[in-house]
């Protein structure tokens, strides 16, 4: 991982840097067993949601449809969009572009953050309703689920602050260190979108 | 670490010295501690009395009854009695690796903070609740319905308590820059911590894959757990088995010149 900070830094060595982008694992490896577990984990949740759901089918449906899908669909272009600016700070980050990668990751950052505030506006009103998760199935499902998701964005915006750190103090960024948390970001992402269409939007 | 410590040899020769003279007796003492605990511990629970997997939190009450007056529970928890001290001694394998780590002190008195709020709430509560059933057999139905929702509650509710130790446990394997355990371990742990959070709905949920005897808090939880438990162990033989002897951090005695000249004959 070394000999790519290094390359990206000094900007001369070229086409060792090709050599690594084009054969490598972006990251750390154990980030990538860690992203493979973590799916792992979800998809028997998944799979346990459409079973229950396959048994209840008319609860399922009715409870679904008291979901707020509107704040949903925000939070779903929040998550693709901060995605989006991982992706470019990285790139930027890769080519030795450290001034907008940073930019990049504070943008990123920003709408990272929004996604929890956005979750509580859901969330309080639906409690306050009393829409709980003692209320049926649906909804232990619906707060299990995205809770466990938004634990992940917290992690993610953790990391992203180190990654902003790294960029901002040492002068030789440690490339597999931002595409690592860019790996995990991308992940939360990923999660978000199929529990979106899970739970919002599966009719 | 005295000077007879780094010249000792470490192949071979070593392997025939009596197993009393290992320097890591303490370390190998604890870590076969371990799967004795296990074991007792999956005997009680299991084929003795049936405790686990768990009973239906919605049973009727005069089953909870019969379960809290069963000779067998009464036997069970006579056993963990006897039993629950070895918990200490399994942790202390964690805690003296993690001393060798890079990492902060702060993440060794987490985890065994961690560990004692845990053994406390998930073991010794349960034990208390199950326990007073058997043993004193005076109580009404409804303290007994009680004191089952609370030993099970307790027992897998508490989950959130283990969960501050394998967090400890799972950051300073990836912030370790001696790389004493893999890395892979540490992320392992984090997701396998992340599902324990997830037994919290068991506060809530009395049927269902959410119970605490359902598919996701009590089977999914515990198929990971155990599984993980068990790599754990394995990297956890190997770390001790490759930890170089000028690593050990016992406080030997400082032994007199002679001695290290007779035990160095005898060693050979």
């Amino acid at each position: 991982m070394t000999d790519v900070a290094e390359g990206s830094a000094t900007g001369v060595d070229q086409s060792q840097r090709a050599a690594d982008t084009r054969g490598h694992v972006p990251g750390e490896a154990s980030m990538w067993f860690f992203v493979v577990g973590d799916l792992l984990i979800f998809a028997v949740y998944f799979v346990g949601y459409m079973y229950f759901r396959g048994q209840n089918h008319e609860l399922f449906l009715a409870s679904q449809a008291r979901l707020n899908v509107d704040i949903g669909a925000i939070n779903t272009i929040v998550l693709l969009t901060s995605s989006l600016f991982v992706a470019l700070g990285t790139a930027a980050a890769r080519a030795g572009n450290t001034a907008s990668g940073l930019r990049a990751f504070w943008i990123a950052l920003a709408f990272g953050a929004a996604f929890p505030i956005l979750k509580m506006f859901e969330w309080i009103p639906e409690i306050t309703a009393g829409l709980t998760p003692g209320k049926n199935l649906f909804f232990m499902y619906y707060y299990v689920m995205t809770g466990m998701h938004l634990c992940h964005v917290a992690l993610g915006l953790v990391i992203m602050c180190f990654v902003i750190r790294n960029l901002k103090t040492s002068t030789m960024p440690k490339i597999s260190f931002i595409e690592t948390g860019a790996t995990y970001w991308h992940m939360v992402d990923v999660l978000w979108l199929v529990l979106f269409a899970l739970l919002y939007l599966m009719r | 670490m005295s000077s007879s410590v780094a010249t000792a040899p470490q192949s071979g020769a070593e392997q025939a010295k009596s197993w009393r003279t290992n320097r890591k007796l303490d370390q190998w003492i604890a870590f076969w501690s371990v799967p004795f605990f296990f074991n007792v511990f999956g005997l009680v629970f299991v084929p003795l009395s049936w405790m686990m997997p768990p009973r239906s939190p919605s049973s009727p009450t005069p089953h909870i009854v019969d379960f809290m007056h069963s000779h067998n529970l009464l036997i069970a928890c006579l056993i963990l009695t006897l039993a629950y001290g070895l918990a200490p001694v399994s942790n202390a394998l964690y805690l003296v690796q993690i001393k060798r780590m890079s990492v902060s002190p702060a993440f060794r008195y987490s985890m065994m903070i961690g560990a004692i709020t845990g053994a406390i709430v998930g073991m010794l509560f349960p034990m208390f609740c199950f326990g007073l059933g058997a043993f004193r057999p005076g109580y009404s139905p409804g303290v007994l319905t009680m004191l089952y929702d609370f030993g099970y509650l307790a027992f897998i509710g508490s989950l959130g308590c283990f969960c501050v130790m394998w967090m400890a446990f799972g950051l300073a394997i990836i912030l370790d820059e001696n790389r004493i355990l893999p890395k892979w371990l540490g992320y392992y742990t984090v997701w396998q911590y992340v599902t324990e959070l997830m037994a919290a709905p068991v506060w809530i949920a009395k049927t269902g894959p959410f119970a605490w005897n359902g598919l996701m808090t009590f089977w999914f939880a515990m198929a990971l757990y155990v599984s993980w438990q068990f790599i754990v162990y394995l990297c956890i033989y190997k770390t001790i088995k490759n930890q170089p002897e000028s690593e050990l951090d016992n406080a030997a005695p400082q032994p007199a010149p002679a001695a290290i000249e007779v035990s160095s004959r005898t060693g050979a």
